[in-house]
């Protein structure tokens, strides 16, 4: 197991580094270059010059490819234009944000999509499955952009204005401005109430499609003789679907993590948006409009590292979950 | 399977509590070798300055107020290099001071200078700085700032972006001697409106950025991560993208007003503006910068926000690349501009929040003063006419005009990704221009590659373009018209007209307003028979203020301009 996941590690790096220089030479080579963005009247060709030459983009693009390849090597990222700060500062300050949220979506997204899959499953053609499947559809078909903005509508601003509800959610954020003032549990519930609805907005677009995936996964399983054999024993349902089906029915959805955790990435940046979450994804959209090369490259680099690891890890959880799969 | 769940809850435990110790509250740059330095020194005399002036017994010090907008600051306090219009506003009125600042009236009057004179050749003018203001971190501020300031923004190897403001000064250290301590002279020729200049130019301090290479200042820590000023607000946090936290600074000069009302303000990145509407009728910001139009009625409609509204200092045009054979002859342009009804077109966008404009010269300034040109009110027949004069006609029975030798009168008008109001303008424009003869293509560019098309001199890939132009106090459009710019990156129309360059050059060197008033009378009359751009309106500057708040002045000077004397309704805290 330890050789298959340093072998998988290993014959990551030409990938990653190929994904790095494709989107080094894209970026580059599209029109414009940082200067535009601060250009302003009054200011000559010299002066554009000067800049160019204070942002190191006096060279030809071979040269600072080649520059970039060295430095990065050596784990030096550069310093990001839009942010005046060396770029590892700032994927340290937004990396984590976008990790929590993701990780959060990824978790609610299978956790009530296993359970719905199965409830539809075992209740197969009855009217919770059908309804279930209605609703599950509607979520599925909503883009995420247009979930946020309704459950910002709803669950925000019509629960304080209008339905005076109890609770309701902020609408951006991840913490409320005087969060430095409150007590260790204010912060949690703090955090928590902030990280609902981006959460919501990624997770039930997936969550459909990861029902649908048990659903079906779990009436395979159910049909099988062994499932037969535990209920003729006798054995509870609940027994029957959690102990014995269960663990099998998973072993499909579980691939899908490696799947999704790409499609969560690219889900953030309009969620981050809209949600003002201080995260990667948006962080690398506004960078590709200022053409902060180096913030891009970095970005890219770390986004491409971590799909060949989530991958890496759902086929490890493959093993884990399936005894007669072993990677040698 | 319980395992599973198990380990997955006790990650997301995990991953919870560690972010809820750790990362993004702790501000950021603390492991800069330049922040190390300079927090403590400033925690340290502020903690002084608390002691030494306590907060008066007054209901209306206290309290936090949250203000939201879409962006962040890039450039922070860093006056030196930053061109954005929010980082200029914190310069001047919350992190920083300038020299002086304008009256209502847009007089100047003292701020960080308590006086000054204008040599009677008008080839100087002394300032006579405070002495009563210090940095953050306790250090005096005088007239050695001002020089470092002004010999930093004047130095090419700066690149400090509004480089037409010292057009007319002595740059570097010839242009500026330091008198005394509190004094300090600067030189120049005289222009008009030479005081503006330092209405926005924040003071830097020398003690810390002194050393600093020019040329890395841009990059340098200051701005962004622990800047140190001197004016009302003391900076204490930043999280980009994010927050910035201002604290009250009890050390400022009780003779410009003392310590400010409020202890804390904060400026929140929310970058999509629907959110921002409901972080705001949901009371979790007091103030939203500039709404769009069509979200007033429902900042109107709650009775907890106020929507204050001014004239600002922005307009929105099409601007014509002249050197296109189908835009070459003004007439046509001319043509264009009155067979579109722009008057509806801002009713229809704006929802009345804005005034068309005829020409460059903003509803603020003095020099306005529409009721006094030749109209350009909506006119397809006058159009048309101009067009058959022009020698443009439907030969071929398409609807659409030909010259003589069979060149469509077809123009593309390019506009930037996801601006819906340039869009309409784009689209209504194609819809009403065909009606006289003219076919219009609406392109949409992404924002880089569209600058990137109209500012590159050899390029000028583009027939129309919508753009938007935000203009100083002090106007001047040479770089957008005079000939001599025609390489320059802003030469969009590539107009060349020895009228308007003679008027522009005396415009910029004539200081008595009567005089001047007639000359941009007589510019402004050139600017619509030329038509170089297609202008259509000055837009109103919307803000969403909860009630809260009192004390809120906002005009065309800016958003910020009395933060300090804004207060929270005690009842509301």
């Amino acid at each position: 197991m330890t050789r298959y996941i340093i072998r998988r590690l290993l014959s990551a790096i030409p990938l990653v580094l190929g994904i790095a220089t494709i989107v080094f030479f894209a970026v580059n080579l599209a029109p414009g270059d940082p200067t535009l963005y601060f250009l302003s009247p009054g200011m000559t060709q010299d002066v554009i010059e000067q800049m160019r030459i204070n942002f190191g983009l006096d060279q030809p693009v071979h040269v600072r490819y080649l520059r970039w390849l060295g430095a990065m090597l050596t784990g030096d990222f550069g310093h990001s234009i839009s942010h005046s700060r060396p770029v590892l500062e700032v994927l340290v300050d937004f990396l984590p944000n976008t990790l929590i949220l993701s990780a959060c979506a990824l978790f609610v997204a299978f956790l009530f999509g296993i359970i719905i899959g199965t409830i539809q499953a075992v209740r197969q053609y009855s009217i919770m499955d059908s309804a279930m499947s209605v609703v599950l559809l509607f979520f599925y078909s909503m883009p995420s952009f247009w979930l946020a903005l309704m459950l910002i509508l709803t669950l925000s601003l019509f629960a304080r204005n209008v339905w005076d509800l109890p609770i309701w959610f902020p609408a951006s954020g991840i913490v409320s401005v005087d969060y430095d003032f409150l007590t260790f549990g204010e912060k949690v519930r703090d955090r928590v109430m902030h990280l609902v609805l981006p959460t919501l907005s990624l997770a039930l677009v997936l969550t459909a499609g990861i029902a649908r995936y048990m659903r079906g996964s779990m009436l395979e399983v159910i049909r099988q003789d062994y499932v037969r054999t535990a209920k003729a024993k006798g054995l509870s349902e609940a027994v029957v679907v959690f102990k014995h089906a269960l663990r099998n029915a998973l072993i499909p959805v579980i691939t899908l993590v490696g799947l999704y955790i790409p499609v969560l990435f690219s889900g953030t940046i309009f969620i981050e948006t809209i949600f003002a979450w201080p995260g990667m994804g948006r962080t690398i959209y506004d960078a590709i409009f200022i053409r902060d090369y180096p913030l891009v490259m970095a970005g890219t680099f770390f986004f491409a590292s971590m799909v060949v690891v989530a991958n890496l890890i759902a086929d490890v959880l493959y093993a884990v979950i399936d005894p007669r799969i072993r990677y040698e | 399977m319980k395992e599973l769940f198990k380990k997955g809850l006790i990650g997301l435990g995990a991953v919870l509590g560690l972010s809820s110790c750790g990362g993004s509250d702790a501000g950021i740059g603390s492991n800069d070798p330049f922040c190390q330095q300079v927090i403590p020194a400033v925690e340290t005399f502020m903690a002084e300055a608390r002691e030494a002036h306590p907060i008066p017994d007054e209901p209306r010090y206290g309290g936090t107020v949250v203000l939201g907008t879409i962006g962040d600051m890039p450039d922070g306090l860093n006056s030196a290099v930053s061109s954005n219009y929010t980082d200029a506003q914190h310069q001047q009125f919350v992190g920083l001071m300038t020299l002086i600042n304008y009256d209502a009236g847009g007089e100047p009057r003292a701020y960080l200078a308590e006086d000054w004179e204008v040599a009677p050749d008008g080839r100087a003018v002394t300032f006579h700085i405070r002495q009563d203001v210090r940095w953050h971190d306790g250090e005096q501020t005088d007239a050695h700032d001002v020089a470092f300031t002004y010999e930093a923004v004047t130095d090419p190897l700066t690149a400090f972006p509004n480089a037409a403001f010292w057009d007319h000064y002595v740059k570097g250290p010839d242009g500026v001697e330091v008198v005394d301590d509190f004094t300090i002279r600067i030189l120049l020729e005289p222009h008009a409106d030479f005081m503006d200049p330092f209405r926005t130019l924040g003071i830097l301090p020398e003690h810390l950025l002194g050393d600093v290479p020019r040329d890395q200042l841009k990059l340098h820590p200051y701005g962004t991560q622990c800047p140190v000023g001197n004016g009302p607000f003391v900076f204490a946090q930043h999280v980009p993208q994010d927050r910035w936290v201002f604290e009250a600074n009890p050390a400022f000069p009780e003779a410009l007003g003392g310590r400010p009302f409020l202890d804390r303000y904060v400026y929140r990145v929310i970058p999509e503006q629907t959110t921002l509407l409901t972080e705001l009728l949901i009371e979790n910001i007091d103030v939203y910068i500039a709404p769009r139009p069509d979200q007033a009625q429902q900042i109107i409609d709650n009775q907890n926000l106020e929507l204050l509204n001014f004239s600002g200092r922005s307009y929105v045009f099409v601007g014509w690349n002249a050197r296109k054979p189908q835009l070459a002859d003004p007439r046509v342009r001319r043509a264009i501009t009155i067979g579109t009804n722009r008057a509806e077109i801002v009713e229809a966008i704006l929802q009345g929040y804005g005034q068309v404009a005829n020409t460059g010269v903003p509803p603020f300034h003095w020099a306005y003063d529409p009721g006094s040109m030749p109209s350009l009110a909506y006119d397809p027949d006058g159009a048309r006419a101009l067009l058959e004069e022009a020698g443009w006609q439907d030969r071929d029975g398409d609807g659409v005009r030909e010259s003589e030798d069979g060149t469509r009168l077809s123009l593309s008008i390019k506009y930037n990704t996801g601006n819906q109001q340039r869009q309409d303008i784009a689209e209504i424009m194609q819809q009403q221009l065909s009606a006289v003869g003219v076919e219009v293509q609406p392109q949409v560019v992404e924002w880089g590659t569209l600058l990137q098309q109209i500012n590159t001199p050899d390029l000028r890939d583009f027939d129309g373009v919508v753009m938007g132009w935000v203009v100083e106090f002090k106007l001047d459009d040479i770089d957008l018209f005079h000939s001599e710019r025609i390489n320059q990156p802003y030469a969009w129309s590539g107009t060349d007209n020895g009228d308007i360059d003679r008027l522009l050059e005396e415009l910029s060197i004539t200081a008595d307003r009567t005089e001047a008033m007639a000359l941009w009378r007589e510019y402004q009359e050139l600017l619509i028979e030329e038509q170089p751009y297609t202008y259509f309106y000055f837009p109103d500057r919307l803000e969403g203020v909860n009630r809260r708040v009192k004390g809120v002045e906002m005009d065309a000077r800016g958003e910020w301009l009395n933060i300090k004397d804004w207060y929270l309704d005690p009842a509301s805290r």
